[in-house]
């Protein structure tokens, strides 16, 4: 049989193990690394030191405190939603932009080669240096 | 505060279909800073703009009728068509634009606008490829934007309004406080200083161009007036936004949501004061 505190810090080793290995492999911009480390700091720290959630609660004059992380968890959560629906948005907006300016510059570049002259190919094809 | 004195008028939106009865009203009157009385546009310095998503068989003829009308560019922006709509169009003497990724009609038509800020053009005609707005309602536009010194015509066909369109734009009116008679028309008429405005990133993330697009106009102190005009019914294809019911559900709510993130309060309070209850 465990004991809580065993189960408990299992489970917050094994969340804050999979976050660093996640986060470590690199696929993660920059801020969004910050916030998991801070995430997989914290699941380690109640995992393995479960008293902590009851001092948290006798300090913020919560009376079951264990329903203290439930509540503070979903609502970073939440918060963590709406970033990233908010971050969705302005990637959005990018991309339309990107596309709109991608197609003016097409329609740009074919009408210059229009006007000039067609090009001229060389011929001898050794003489032309790769490019890069 | 003299000084200020010359850029604070009063803006006035027109009612054309009381124009038409011999009576000229302004529906509005409310003090607001805008630029000075827009001159008016020439066709030579504009450029039309036509949103197109396979609208192959149409688009030809709808380029050809405009550039005999007007005798101004044409620029059709491709929106990602599956079809020859890009080569019928340029077969017809139009500048095309291709977008790799469909953008919608409103993304479609931004481009455009972008294009034609980018060359120097002075006003943006914008109009479907499916034929249903008739080259020759385009120098009504021109006149009414002339006569009124107007910054943004639209160009409405009040007999082709369905019950359905005529009690959701009543809906539209109380919400935003403008008092237009179609909000979703795609024949419109763009100044430079509305090219401006919607050429900027505010506009980029709006998903049609009716609502979101007039608020952000009358927002940045713009004159926007209607004309009546023609319209045939659509040849092909069908309504973007009136498809069907759960389309247009999602639609209003869309607005609706959108239409409260934009409300201010100090500016809606004026302008319900002036509306007409009748219209």
């Amino acid at each position: 049989m465990l004991t809580g505190q065993i189960t408990s810090a299992i489970i917050g080793i094994a969340l804050a193990g999979a976050i660093l290995f996640l986060v470590r492999r690199d696929h993660l911009h920059g801020p969004y690394a910050l916030w998991w480390f801070g995430v997989a700091a914290a699941t380690f720290a109640l995992g393995v030191f479960p008293a902590l959630i009851v001092w948290l609660g006798h300090l913020t004059g919560i009376v079951y405190a264990p329903v203290l992380p439930i509540v503070v968890g979903l609502s970073l959560v939440l918060i963590r939603m709406l970033k990233l629906d908010i971050d969705r948005s302005r990637q959005e907006r990018q991309i339309r932009r990107l596309t709109q300016k991608l197609a003016i510059l097409e329609q740009e570049l074919d009408r210059i080669g229009h006007a000039a002259s067609p090009p001229v190919l060389p011929r001898d094809s050794n003489a032309v240096q790769p490019p890069g | 505060m003299t000084g200020l004195s010359f850029f604070i008028g009063e803006a006035r939106f027109v009612d054309t279909r009381a124009a038409a009865y011999g009576e000229c009203r302004p529906l509005l009157q409310y003090p607001i800073v805008f630029s000075p009385e827009p001159a008016p546009l020439k066709a030579s310095s504009c450029l039309a703009v036509m949103p197109a998503r396979d609208e192959a068989p149409t688009v030809g003829a709808v380029v050809e009728g405009v550039r005999r009308t007007l005798g101004c560019q044409v620029l059709v922006v491709d929106d990602a068509s599956s079809d020859d709509t890009a080569a019928a169009a340029r077969a017809a003497g139009a500048a095309v634009l291709t977008l790799p990724l469909g953008l919608g009609a409103w993304g479609a038509t931004q481009a455009g606008i972008r294009y034609a800020r980018r060359n120097g053009f002075q006003g943006v005609i914008t109009l479907d490829s499916d034929g249903q707005h008739l080259p020759d309602s385009l120098p009504l536009l021109l006149a009414a934007q002339a006569r009124d010194g107007a910054n943004v015509v639209i160009g409405t066909c009040v007999a082709r309004l369905s019950r359905a369109k005529r009690i959701a734009w009543r809906y539209l009116r109380l919400l935003t406080g403008l008092p237009l008679t179609d909000f979703t028309s795609g024949l419109r008429l763009y100044d430079a200083s509305a090219i401006e405005i919607l050429a900027g990133q505010e506009a980029s993330l709006l998903d049609y161009q009716d609502v979101g697009v007039l608020m952000l106009l009358s927002r940045g102190g713009l004159r926007i007036t209607e004309t009546p005009v023609t319209m045939l019914p659509r040849r092909a294809g069908h309504s973007r936004v009136f498809a069907s019911w759960p389309v247009v559900a999602k639609y209003m709510m869309h607005t609706t949501v959108l239409c409260i993130a934009q409300l201010d309060p100090a500016r809606r309070s004026t302008r319900t004061a002036g509306v007409d209850p009748t219209c």
